[in-house]
């Protein structure tokens, strides 16, 4: 064995050797290591579910999927693209219609037992174009960095929800006097006992408001088992986590709704635009609730290299919690000039609003490129933000671009 | 321990180091690769049963001290990949994550696994804290 005789003769030199760089050595190996980590949270990492395209993989179980911009290109997100986020283990990923119900208990006087088809032949059907947002969607954004889902732009989409009015399924049930609130259970199930099951609840005036509504389809077809087959709540304007997915219980109650899901976790700070210092966190905090007003830039893609001279065009996203975008201005210095970007023709008021403009790049360079939305009420977007959870982002959307 | 074995035993360390690097390197491999999950068919309205098959594809975390542990309490309830997907935290803000999953999802781990895991989890996504350094919270 001359290999170990070679260093067995300079076993001396070796041991320094190892001795003043082997240290450093299991440093850049340990740093090897962490970087190995860090690139799987790359955008390059994709993954393709059950009926979805590939999608960007944050995590696998439970998948919490983030869809890519350019599907944005497309007014309505299309059910394989449309992001997925799940809280519990326990997804549900067998549903038989056969046995499946949506139960209607609790303080009213007719208990219902509804299958997906006794909603699709006895009630009116109702559609809507709404976007639905993830509570943490741009969470990647906020400085300093947040523990949590760590979203890009992509934890949203838009889409026509076909279903049934919660207040026409309420109104069947024969509400009791003095109802408070409306929770609504889903199948997912916790991994651990002491894990609190996923339940929302909205107060009754809201679910009552005859856009709240059960949907059994999503783009005129059935949602994909990852989006919520077979019934998905939706709530026009408000953040994701109320639109319980796999949705089988509906619990009027007598007494305001209280669980950790609301009660400790989805809180915000009860301030402007929720938004605190990390330095002095808020103990006066809230529900989450409506949308803040944003924007997403669609194109030109982040790095996209544009050219001195020649015409771009830019084009985005705008959506609001229902009030209704009514001005998008885009700023290429940084935020000194703006100017107000055309708005394609409103197609819901729960829906994002395309808006364009076009720009010309005067010379080579590194630009940013910036956005700002303001809607019917004035409510636009803010120049800074931070909360502990990474909750609401709007902050004046930005994109780099190069000029060659 | 003669020295011809003492230098047996360190190159075995060193190849053992290298194996390890080489694991390291296969957790992006691994990721990049991405999950090929069966395409499952979209809900059939003429089949009233309606089944979906998961893919499962979990990347492989390097060895370290309390990685045991993470394996057994943590990812019993979730992929690691809630760990890969976050940036660099503060050692503090690990253990805040670990103590939310003790304390409040109620995972079965003790003060003194905490304390291991969190120390792992550093070691392999952490960085050095820089002023105060932000808490879990929940929902996130």
């Amino acid at each position: 064995m001359p290999e170990i005789g070679t260093f067995d003769m300079n076993r001396r030199g070796f041991l320094q050797l190892i001795g003043a760089t082997g240290a450093a050595a299991l440093m850049a190996s340990c740093n090897r290591v962490s970087a190995g980590l860090e690139s799987l949270s790359t955008p390059e990492n994709l993954a393709r579910f059950p009926e979805k395209t590939e999608l960007i993989l944050l995590t696998d179980r439970p998948p919490q999927l983030e869809t890519a911009i350019h599907y944005f290109r497309q007014d309505l997100t299309s059910n394989e693209a449309f992001f997925v986020r799940w809280h519990l283990e326990g997804i549900p990923t067998s549903v038989d219609l056969r046995t499946f119900r949506l139960n209607v208990t609790g303080h009213v006087r007719q208990p219902l037992q509804l299958s997906v088809d006794d909603l699709r032949s006895q009630f009116e059907p109702i559609s809507i174009v709404a976007v639905n947002q993830c509570s943490g969607n741009s969470r990647s954004r906020f400085e300093p960095r947040v523990p949590g889902g760590q979203w890009n732009d992509g934890a949203c989409g838009n889409a026509k929800w076909t279903g049934v009015s919660m207040k026409s399924i309420l109104d069947r049930a024969q509400v009791k006097a003095g109802a408070v609130d409306v929770s609504f259970n889903g199948l997912d199930v916790p991994p651990l006992p002491s894990i609190a099951d996923f339940v929302k609840a909205l107060s009754i005036d809201h679910a009552r408001d005859g856009e709240v509504m059960v949907a059994y389809a999503m783009n005129d077809q059935p949602l994909p088992m990852v989006n919520g087959f077979p019934l998905r709540l939706v709530v026009p304007g408000w953040y994701g986590t109320y639109w319980v997915k796999a949705l089988s219980d509906i619990t009027v109650l007598p007494q305001p709704f209280s669980n950790f899901w609301t009660d400790k976790a989805y809180r915000i700070p009860n301030t402007p635009n929720g938004t605190e210092s990390p330095k002095d966190l808020d103990k006066d905090t809230i529900p989450i609730n409506r949308f803040n007003v944003r924007s997403i830039f669609v194109r030109p893609d982040p790095n996209e290299i544009l050219h001195p001279g020649i015409p771009t065009e830019i084009e985005g996203v705008a959506f609001d919690s229902g009030y209704g975008i009514r001005r998008v201005e885009v700023s290429s210095d940084g935020g000194t000039s703006w100017a107000d970007a055309r708005l394609d023709p409103d197609i819901g008021k729960y829906s994002w609003r395309r808006w364009r403009t076009s720009w010309t790049p005067g010379s080579r360079g590194q630009y940013r490129l910036m956005a700002r939305a303001t809607n019917a009420v004035g409510e636009t977007q803010s120049k800074e933000q931070w909360n502990r959870s990474g909750f609401m982002w709007n902050v004046i959307q930005q994109v780099d671009v190069k000029v060659e | 321990m003669n020295p011809r074995t003492r230098t047996l035993v360190l190159l075995l360390g060193l190849v053992a180091l290298a194996t390890s690097c080489g694991q390291s390197s296969n957790i992006s491999q691994q990721a990049n690769r991405g999950i090929n999950a069966r395409m499952g068919s979209m809900p059939d309205a003429n089949n009233p049963l309606h089944t979906i098959v998961l893919p499962h594809d979990e990347p492989v975390f390097p060895p370290g001290a309390g990685r045991d542990e993470f394996v057994t309490a943590c990812v019993v309830c979730h992929s690691p990949r809630y760990i890969t997907m976050q940036p660099r935290f503060p050692r503090a803000t690990w253990l805040s994550e670990v103590k939310k999953m003790q304390n409040t999802y109620g995972a079965h781990i003790s003060d003194e696994q905490a304390v291991k895991i969190a120390d792992y989890l550093f070691s392999i996504n952490g960085k050095a804290s820089s002023g105060k350094a932000p808490k879990g919270t929940y929902g996130e």
